[in-house]
């Protein structure tokens, strides 16, 4: 009931013009969204950003599993650090962010004119492909953490015994870590894989208070149109269609992992 | 113990909550909405007065949305839901068309007597916005406009006059800053990040040439070449170094910090932006403020941006006899008077521009009627939030310097005429 209902709901008011009529309109909205310009810039940048970041996540995260699964003497303080990002509310993380681009206090600005890399300060939240630069490396930022927690996970699962039977066998740490960590890890990176996907095409909080999907819509993503359809807009018959895009995108990106799952678990 | 004496105690244990209970029953607890800009202090102020005076009714208040568009949709969020939770809301001089479309405000004729109560002392453009198809939708509380701000010292210091065109401004500003040879000194600040401020950023200097963005009946009545001739104005004063490269990013909050701090010479901002630069303990220009209509277009003339907050009915709320008597309190010529002595809010009523009292409180006043009396509304229409999103959204881009003029204004042409045909 939890499920079916709102789904069945978003789907019927799919169907009506809601704020105008409220007439059943059949396939219009659907029809509409096909057509609206404004639909492929937001779907286009929904899937770029998942594109870059889930991998540069996974990448992040690899790496900060790695760091925190070292036999250090005191853990807490790499774990904490692992746990801060994952901890911070996502428009938290884009206000903070979009401090640190300001193109007048902005630390980035500051730290790249003390090194020489510019002469002045550069409005990065105002220039289309560095204003999406931004998003992409503070989603990174923000998620990379959460892959860490899961990997890390998947690590200490990994026993001891591998490792030391691949040393007998004059295996190094490079081939260790591509026969046997990689390997061992893959059920952990999936599921990781998955669970950052699915949030990734839904992407709202960081753009939204970064940079308001602009400059222009360069960086609005489908999340923030169907906010602006439904929300700004109240027009909640086409929100709603935009909605079941999104869902229907959600649904095809699962089954292509699960799909996957499964051959891997075969 | 005298047992007529125990009786009666035992019939006053009785009956006593049910008394209490009938005395509860005719208590009416309103619950009310106001942005924290717009002072929900001294509604509550207000309030306490009305319940001295009521005291069967009881109001309770809910703040929330720093910003015009979040308190829109926050209250689009409770009104779509059909809601009762709140009885009455302010809502911005933009929206009573937008919310009456919708079946979400009530009609208040039935409380304030008609439509015809509302053509006497208001300010012309509040009765415009809040009738809709001949019925009184809601009721003006607090007026807001904008003005330009200057900074009076440096002016008096270069000798110069207070500017009547944007070519004069932008001459004044270009003098003072190289004169002050202050890096952090802008010239001019005003709004172009894609917020509510950024419809007034397209709007000013395209009114300002005497055109209309739209006519009588709602239709778009856009003058591309004049709109660009507007964008094409900020984009100069930007080359030029007046307004600063970045301004796409500027909010009006950031205007009203910039210009404490003392770092702008000339600043665009609503009405209620003197208080901050007057009062707060921070501001470095506390009695070097000047305030003055915004400058005219070449060959054309001064034109400003109306704004304000309007009270409104829930129109599912439970309490609408209780609310319609509290909201003709709170849109009083006294409340109005209230507000305006208590925080420098402009009043909604003609004569309080000359009411001894608010212009002994705030002195500024007696010159600010004929610029509110000059100021025009953004367009009153069904899809006010599609149409403001199209214009702030293009403006700020092509401040970014992401569009065109050109094609920024056939953008929102485009855009917006399928909205308003």
């Amino acid at each position: 009931m939890i499920v079916v209902y709102p789904i069945g709901k978003l789907v019927y008011n799919s169907f009506f013009d809601i704020d105008k009529t409220g007439a059943y309109i059949g396939f219009v909205h659907y029809v509409d969204v096909w057509q609206d310009p404004q639909f492929w810039n937001a779907t286009k940048n929904t899937l770029l950003i998942t594109l870059i970041t889930v991998p540069g996540a996974l990448i992040a995260g690899l790496a900060l599993a790695l760091l925190a699964n070292l036999p250090f003497k005191r853990k807490w303080p790499v774990r904490l650090s692992l746990l801060l990002p994952w901890a911070l509310p996502l428009s938290f993380a884009g206000l903070i962010f979009a401090w640190f681009f300001n193109t007048d206090y902005g630390v980035v600005n500051d730290v790249f004119q003390r090194v020489g890399l510019i002469d002045e300060s550069v409005s990065w939240l105002l220039k289309p492909n560095w204003a999406f630069a931004a998003i992409c490396l503070t989603v990174i930022w923000k998620t990379s953490s959460f892959m860490a927690l899961i990997l890390l996970a998947g690590l200490q699962m990994i026993p001891r015994s591998l490792y030391e039977a691949a040393e007998v066998d004059g295996a190094s740490r490079w081939q260790q870590f591509w026969q046997i960590t990689i390997p061992m890890l893959m059920p952990s990176i999936i599921v990781a894989l998955i669970f950052r996907t699915i949030t990734a095409l839904q992407t709202f909080d960081i753009p939204y208070t970064m940079t308001r999907g602009g400059p222009g819509e360069s960086t609005e993503t489908l999340a923030m149109l169907i906010h602006k359809y439904t929300i700004d807009y109240s027009d909640i018959g086409y929100g709603s269609t935009l909605a079941v895009f999104m869902f229907l995108i959600s649904l095809a990106v699962t089954g292509f992992y699960l799909h996957h799952i499964g051959k891997n678990a075969s | 113990m005298n047992k007529n004496w125990v009786l009666k105690l035992g019939a006053a244990a009785l009956t006593a909550p049910l008394l209490a209970g009938a005395s509860w029953a005719q208590q009416t607890t309103l619950r009310v909405f106001v942005g924290p800009n717009q002072r929900p202090d001294l509604q509550a102020k207000l309030f306490e007065q009305y319940t001295k005076a009521n005291p069967n009714v009881k109001v309770e208040i809910e703040t929330g949305g720093a910003t015009s568009e979040l308190q829109r949709q926050y209250l689009s969020t409770v009104l779509n839901a059909k809601d009762s939770a709140i009885d009455l809301f302010m809502i911005d001089i933009v929206n009573p068309a937008q919310y009456a479309s919708k079946g979400w405000i009530e009609p208040l004729d039935k409380y304030v007597g008609g439509a015809a109560s509302l053509r006497n002392d208001y300010l012309p453009v509040y009765q415009q916005a809040n009738i809709v198809d001949g019925k009184v939708m809601a009721l003006p509380s607090q007026g807001d406009s904008m003005f330009m701000y200057y900074r009076k010292d440096l002016l008096a210091k270069h000798g110069i006059a207070e500017p009547k065109t944007w070519d004069e401004l932008s001459a004044a500003a270009k003098k003072i800053t190289a004169a002050e040879n202050n890096p952090n000194l802008q010239g001019l600040s005003l709004q172009g990040a894609p917020i509510e401020g950024a419809v007034c950023t397209f709007l000013l200097p395209y009114w300002g040439q005497g055109k209309q963005f739209n006519d009588a009946a709602g239709k778009l009545t856009l003058d591309k070449s004049a709109a660009v001739n507007g964008l094409k104005m900020w984009l100069k004063m930007m080359d030029d170094g007046v307004v600063k490269k970045n301004i796409a990013e500027v909010t009006t909050p950031v205007t009203v910090n910039e210009f404490k701090a003392g770092n702008v010479v000339f600043a665009i901002n609503w009405g209620f932006a003197f208080d901050r630069f007057k009062d707060d303990a921070d501001s470095k220009v506390k009695n070097n403020v000047g305030v003055i209509p915004l400058p005219a277009m070449n060959g054309g003339k001064s034109a400003t941006c109306m704004g304000g907050w309007q009270w409104a009915m829930n129109a599912f709320g439970k309490n609408k006899d209780a609310a319609g008597n509290l909201i003709k309190f709170l849109s009083s010529k006294e409340a109005s008077a209230f507000v305006a002595r208590e925080g420098s809010i402009l009043p909604v009523y003609q004569s309080l521009y000359s009411d001894p009292a608010v212009i002994k409180a705030v002195p500024w006043f007696k010159d600010a009627l004929p610029v509110v009396l000059g100021a025009q509304s953004r367009p009153m229409v069904e899809d006010y939030g599609q149409v403001s999103d199209i214009i702030r959204t293009t403006t700020s881009a092509v401040l970014a310097r992401t569009k065109t003029p050109e094609a920024g204004v056939d953008e929102i042409a485009a855009r917006v005429s399928r909205l308003m045909r």
